[in-house]
């Protein structure tokens, strides 16, 4: 299968630019778009729609920190499955229990600006994370025990968020 | 007044449709700006209300609307709201003046029908196709007729309320060329207008649906960041509000009968209207007993009625901001689209929620049908310079075992796309596996909304775990949804036919369409024979331009056969009598240019990502360094 860095043709780097592989990801559905097949043959029709729907899958998963990490591990032979996922830190998972104790008190008080906090932290965490793994990316050999790490940080994160985000539709 | 001069072998044109809850427009692009056709009731705007008179006539638009207070129950007004919806809806059991039939089946309960006094209950979908059918009448009189169509829908519409609209434009003889969001034909008309890179909310507040969109603009592409609404949240509510305190008024009880609620729903819309010139209004009314009442309203007291309404759009709007990532601060501006947004409160309360005044620079009730008539023109232009690129409104996933969701795709994705996912048996000697396609946020799959089902039999026993089946998901441009499955462990793999949730399936708009015509499958043969034809033309036309710009990707042999089945399409567009030689000769072109299409798309990916094809791309030092230099070239920089 192709990576979705050829697929975007990026290079396969953690570090990439984003105003870059948007820039990219828009010549490239402008290429490509249905729309842009409107009056064709239905044969030609089906061949760029699912162009299209490779792009715009690989563009979501760059776009994304977690699964693009997950696809530059892939290139290097770490594919992830459900059962080799990387397990957190013990540390971490303190803290875990920890925010979700605060997160559900916040909620069940209905404290709508403790429940925002709590998520423009994890917001603000993720991106130190981030970085975080740029770094360790750019390294060589590349440590891929503290990349398992740091993703599993990050999916922490990503949770955290996406729970906020409920509470929030809720209040 | 200068008339538009037709160049009589021309293409029939494309027009827009903003097919809505209160009104419906139809638009065309004239000399490259948008323009509402003069409807039957000679204004842009066409009441979406249908009447089943009783000597069979059906009458639609304002003669329709007449009726509404007169024989409520045989007038359907509204019914974008029961789109994709199935009979035991919730929207069934709430105010209103119409009856609803009882299903005979569950098949018949896949869909809401009215009970308008025919021998058979109808579908919202034949009552929408016959707003569409009058809309079609307008073009077809006007600009001597129509070649494909652009029907917009609310961006939170799901897939039901989606394919349910497709359908009701097929009932009416049209070519959906593409269901465009509402939201984003909005930006379109405006984007189109002023020329503004940025990044916008779209707030869409309809008769029946809310929508709200945050895109960003740039050199011509519309890119949507997020979408949210709620498609049951519109005027119609805020008239309910109003209505509800006029029937106490009226001493209706508490089951008023269809006339009196119509006639509330009825007053409830003047009053609310008038209260955007003056701060208060007063309408009369009969109550019973025979003696009139005067019913007054200020705007304070209608803006205390649609406050939780606004507060709900409120909510809906922060959640699309924080899906999008931007803050409220960061938009360059806040575009008011629907009726709806007339009312001041809403204006006030957009101002609020946003931190700036909206603009309405463009008849909000016109500019959603003045933006799907850009994109029709657009896709039969083929130039390229302007794109939208719109998103999944809801989540689709997959019920897990114990009734949660797997969600595959989540909201807000750039579409088309398309996600795989597989699937494994959990019990030792399983046999079959069921699979429930649902698309919603909830946790629950109860909760969320039912797509699709489908079940896989005859799997030989086997360990829990080793079967496998993989399911794909695919998204369109049209936001409508395939599914297909495929069990891959025993080797055999086998399609399965996915029995959607709702709406109607393509034997029963078949049967419509032939119950529809006077002379039922002879006419539906003869309409065919024009679709097909037409396709072909355009077909010819494609082909012709690809061989101008890129006949050097063929080789000699190709290009015989090319020209061969090029020959053949032409000469049967001329003298077939019916639809299948056309189809046939679509068919062998479509062979004949099949490998040639794929070459001409490598060569349309290159020359977008500069100079590279996408399949030589390697993943050396080398390309990393020409990426960089191309970053470097569009900042402006010495490479």
């Amino acid at each position: 299968m192709t990576s979705p860095f050829e697929l975007l043709g990026v290079p396969a780097l953690f570090a990439l630019d984003e105003t870059e592989l948007e820039k990219r990801h828009r010549d490239l559905s402008r290429a490509l778009h249905p729309d842009r097949y409107a009056g064709r043959s239905p044969g030609e029709r089906r061949e760029a729609l699912s162009r299209a729907i490779s792009v715009n899958e690989a563009f979501r998963r760059l776009r994304d920190p977690i699964s693009r990490a997950e696809a530059l591990l892939a290139q290097l032979g770490r594919e992830l499955t459900e059962t080799n996922q990387p397990k957190p830190a013990p540390a971490l998972l303190m803290q875990i229990m920890e925010e979700r104790e605060a997160l559900s008190l916040a909620r069940r008080a209905g404290d709508r600006g403790r429940v925002e906090r709590i998520a423009s932290q994890a917001s603000g965490r993720a991106e130190e994370a981030a970085e975080r793994m740029a770094d360790a990316f750019s390294e060589d050999p590349i440590p891929v025990e503290r990349v398992l790490e740091l993703l599993g940080e990050l999916r922490y994160l990503r949770r955290l968020k996406e729970e906020a985000g409920v509470a929030l539709d809720e209040l | 007044m200068l008339l538009d001069i037709f160049d009589p072998k021309a293409a029939p044109r494309a027009v827009g449709i903003d097919l809505g809850t209160t009104n419906s427009i139809i638009a065309y692009v004239r000399d490259g700006a948008p323009a509402a056709l003069t409807t039957c009731d000679g204004a842009p705007l066409l009441p979406s209300v249908v009447h089943y008179a009783k000597s069979g006539a059906v009458l639609v638009g304002r003669a329709a609307k007449a009726q509404l207070t007169r024989e409520p129950e045989r007038t359907v007004a509204s019914v974008k709201r029961f789109m994709g919806r199935d009979a035991h809806d919730p929207e069934t059991a709430r105010l209103g003046a119409l009856r609803f039939a009882v299903p005979a089946n569950d098949e018949e309960a896949r869909s809401v029908r009215f009970d308008v006094g025919r021998p058979k209950a109808i579908t919202p979908v034949e009552v929408s196709a016959e707003i569409l059918k009058s809309l079609k009448q307008s073009a077809v009189d006007q600009l001597r007729g129509v070649g494909g169509v652009v029907i917009t829908v609310p961006a939170y519409f799901d897939d039901a309320q989606r394919q349910a609209t497709k359908d009701a434009g097929r009932l009416a003889g049209l070519e959906v060329l593409r269901l465009l969001n509402e939201p984003t034909a909005a930006a379109l008309a405006y984007g189109l207008e002023q020329k503004q890179n940025g990044l916008f909310a779209v707030y869409d507040l309809g008769g029946g649906t809310f929508d709200v969109t945050i895109l960003l603009l740039e050199d011509g592409v519309f890119q949507v960041k997020a979408s949210g609404g709620d498609s049951a949240l519109g005027g119609d509510d805020m008239d309910r509000a109003i209505a509800e305190g006029l029937l106490e008024q009226m001493a209706a009880g508490s089951q008023p009968p269809p006339e009196a609620v119509a006639l509330a729903l009825s007053a409830a819309r003047e009053l609310k209207h008038a209260l955007t010139e003056a701060p208060e209004a007063s309408i009369e009314l009969p109550a019973k007993g025979g003696a009139n009442v005067v019913a007054k309203l200020s705007r304070a007291q209608l803006d205390a009625l649609i406050l939780p309404l606004l507060e709900r759009t409120g909510k809906a709007c922060r959640r699309a901001l924080r899906d999008a990532g931007v803050e409220a601060n960061a938009l360059d501006g806040v575009i008011l689209v629907g009726g709806s947004t007339r009312v001041l409160r809403v204006q006030s309360y957009v101002a609020e929620l946003f931190g700036k005044p909206p603009r309405c620079e463009l008849d909000p009730e016109l500019v959603v049908a003045y933006g799907a008539a850009l994109q029709a023109d657009l896709l039969t232009r083929d130039d390229g310079e302007v794109l939208l690129l719109d998103v999944l409104p809801l989540s689709l996933g997959i019920e897990t075992m114990g009734g949660g969701v797997d969600k595959i795709l989540p909201r807000n994705t750039t579409i088309p796309t398309g996600a795989r996912a597989t699937f494994t048996t959990y019990a030792d000697n399983q046999t079959g596996f069921e699979l429930h396609v649902v698309q919603g946020e909830r946790e629950l799959a109860a909760d969320c909304r039912s797509l699709a089902r489908f079940s896989l039999r005859g799997i030989p026993p086997m360990p829990a775990g080793m079967a496998r089946l993989e399911v794909e998901l695919s998204v369109d441009e049209n936001n409508l949804l395939k599914v297909s499955a495929r069990e891959t462990t025993t080797g055999i793999s086998q399609e399965i036919a996915v029995q959607p949730s709702y709406g109607l399936t393509d034997d029963d708009v078949e049967r419509m369409l032939i119950e529809a015509l006077d002379f039922g499958e002879e006419d539906l043969e003869r309409r065919r024979l024009v679709e097909t034809r037409v396709e072909g033309e355009r077909l010819v036309l494609a082909t012709n331009k690809g061989l101008s710009v890129d006949a050097d990707l063929l080789s000699t042999a190709e290009r015989a056969a090319v020209d061969d089945a090029l020959g053949r399409l032409k000469s049967s567009i001329e003298s077939a009598a019916s639809a299948s030689p056309i189809q046939a000769a679509i068919d062998r072109l479509d062979h004949a240019t099949h490998e040639w299409a794929g070459r001409r798309m490598n060569r349309a990916v290159a020359q977008a990502i500069a100079g590279k094809s996408l399949n030589d791309i390697e993943k050396t030092v080398e390309h990393a360094a020409g990426v960089d230099a191309h970053v470097a070239r569009h900042r402006g920089e010495p490479a």
